[in-house]
């Protein structure tokens, strides 16, 4: 699982782990996408041990995009909720 | 012959829930509205959830009765049995007697159904027709599928679209029970056209497969939207199981040390667990354990110590294999990562030092759920063998203390439809990460006088 150094950008993509959160096997490629722009919030936690990930991204990511993934405190799950069910009536095209 | 399972008998199935809110020994606090910054109130959640289970997400009454339509359906499975695992006593050879709840035995194969079902009928009783849904793996979209079929609703479950191809038999157990399972982006919702546009192999995920899903259930009157962990209600209807083994263990009259569960959204270890919290709260002395996944193979090389949440010091200690907070890199702490995704109840019990979490590694949990399956033969769902190896480490740890213990897990589900993740184990394509020895004794300068568990 552990990657070899190199300066390939995509050299990490192949590499399989278990995802707690879905549940079953996916790609490094999945996580560095799987919040859309952004990767996945757990993204150092699942893979600083197999290749320093942490330094990947920062080469990746612009600061902005570092601030919002890993130093911002999660939502609350109904917080979350709320947000989510504001964007949808936005997108049906609903008004309160 | 020496008995192996404890039953209750189906008149003994409890006729309540218990609300650990009323219980609390500090309050929560309350979620806020992202747009007002108040607290979340009843009618913003109302396009998703029916009201009467709004007022249980907020209710503070501590035993709310389990209606008779719920526990007609709970006992196609309920109660389930109380195993004491006599053979993995023997392979473990430590002073420790071992029990499991076997939620395995419903016909999704976890626990999941002890929400969905409750969930099915208040939404029936409120009028609606038809419930909307995400799932990763499958577990709680096959569940509440069943559910849904159960009291004539229609169903709708978006699946992350990687997890789709690659579990098709969760998707066939669906459709079995009537649902429709979509590879989520779909082309059912906006958001999903939209994501497929610009990415039409999008393998999806899961914030896209829950914005899907809240999408299809607002504005639609006759329907609304259904989550399988996390929210305080969810967590409530799961205590029918840490109830149900109260009663089994006074009758065989044990009590335990340790109460283990598995913790990916908390409701399976809450609902084993928080009837057990609140013997706690009122003066039992007990461990209540929640064993979470880590990826960090090398940490179990360091030792079993309590270390800080973050750099700063101020959130809660974690006790687990750890080369200390400033090993792990600073980014993970400081947004609370680890508590990412958890359940309110379970975080802020953690933080009050009522239970504590563990980490355990991939390899540490698929050798546990291995052993498991070599002596008592039921092949473990991957998340419930991290519960699996946390009682190993129980185990050993009184072997080590030389102390008596009894430990009691919620055996969460069986893994019948995950043995690709087995077949990796076991083909060896699961590696162990080796750290240099100079990187380890660096880290472990980081811990030096920090409590131990």
């Amino acid at each position: 699982m552990t990657a070899e150094m190199s300066t390939d950008p995509k050299r990490y993509d192949h590499l399989e782990i278990r995802c707690p959160r879905l549940g079953g096997e996916v790609r490094f490629s999945y996580c560095q996408e799987e919040g859309g722009d952004l990767p996945c919030p757990r993204v150092i936690v699942c893979w600083q041990p197999h290749f320093p990930v942490e330094a990947y991204l920062k080469e990746k990511l612009t600061p902005a995009q570092w601030d919002r993934l890993f130093n911002q405190a999660p939502k609350h799950k109904v917080t979350s909720l709320v947000e989510l069910i504001e964007a949808a009536k936005k997108r049906r095209g609903l008004s309160d | 012959m020496k008995p192996v399972k404890v039953f209750l008998d189906e008149s003994e199935i409890p006729k309540q829930w218990y609300n650990i809110l009323a219980d609390m020994p500090t309050p929560m606090s309350p979620p806020l509205h992202p747009g007002t910054g108040q607290p979340v109130g009843p009618d913003d959640l109302a396009p998703v959830f029916p009201m009467n289970l709004i007022e249980q997400e907020v209710s503070t009454e501590r035993w709310i009765d389990i209606p008779e339509e719920v526990l007609e359906k709970y006992l196609l499975w309920r109660p389930t049995p109380l195993y004491r695992a006599r053979n993995f006593e023997k392979l473990l050879d430590a002073p420790v007697r071992i029990y499991y709840k076997n939620e395995g035995v419903s016909p999704p194969g976890s626990h999941k159904p002890n929400t969905a079902i409750a969930q099915a009928y208040y939404n029936k009783a409120f009028g609606i027709k038809r419930l909307s849904t995400e799932t990763g793996a499958g577990q709680w979209g096959s569940a509440l599928s069943m559910a849904c079929q159960m009291f004539g609703l229609e169903c709708r479950v978006f699946m992350v679209r990687v997890s789709y191809d690659q579990k098709p038999f969760r998707g066939m157990m669906m459709n079995v029970w009537g649902a429709n399972c979509f590879p989520s982006p779909s082309d059912k919702t906006e958001a999903g056209r939209k994501i497929l546009a610009e990415h039409p192999d999008s393998p999806g995920s899961l914030g896209i497969a829950i914005s899907e899903a809240i999408e299809d259930a607002v504005g639609d009157e006759n329907a609304r939207y259904s989550l399988g962990s996390v929210l305080n209600h969810v967590l409530l209807h799961q205590t029918v199981n840490g109830l149900e083994t109260q009663k089994q263990l006074k009758k065989i009259g044990v009590y335990p040390d340790v109460v283990i569960g598995c913790t990916g959204g908390g409701s399976n270890f809450a609902g084993l667990c928080l009837p057990f919290v609140r013997d706690k709260i009122h003066g039992k002395e007990i461990s209540i354990v929640a064993a979470e996944p880590t990826s960090c193979p090398t940490m179990t090389r360091g030792p079993f110590a309590y270390d800080f949440g973050d750099t700063a010091q101020t959130t809660p200690l974690l006790a687990m294999h750890t080369l200390g907070h400033d090993f792990v890199p600073a980014p993970i702490h400081a947004g609370g990562l680890r508590y990412h995704g958890m359940a309110p109840i379970v975080s802020h019990l953690v933080k009050e030092q009522i239970m504590e979490a563990r980490a355990y590694d991939q390899i540490q949990t698929f050798k546990a759920g291995v052993q498991w399956a070599r002596t008592e033969g039921f092949i473990s769902a991957p998340e419930t063998n991290h519960a699996i190896a946390a009682v190993v480490q129980e185990a050993e740890r009184a072997k080590e203390e030389g102390k008596e213990k009894v430990i009691l897990f919620n055996w969460s589900g069986h893994g019948l439809v995950d043995l690709a993740a087995y077949d990796a184990y076991l083909s060896g394509k699961l590696h162990q990460y080796e750290m240099p020895e100079e990187e380890i004794a660096r880290a472990l300068q980081a811990i030096d006088g920090l409590p131990k568990p």
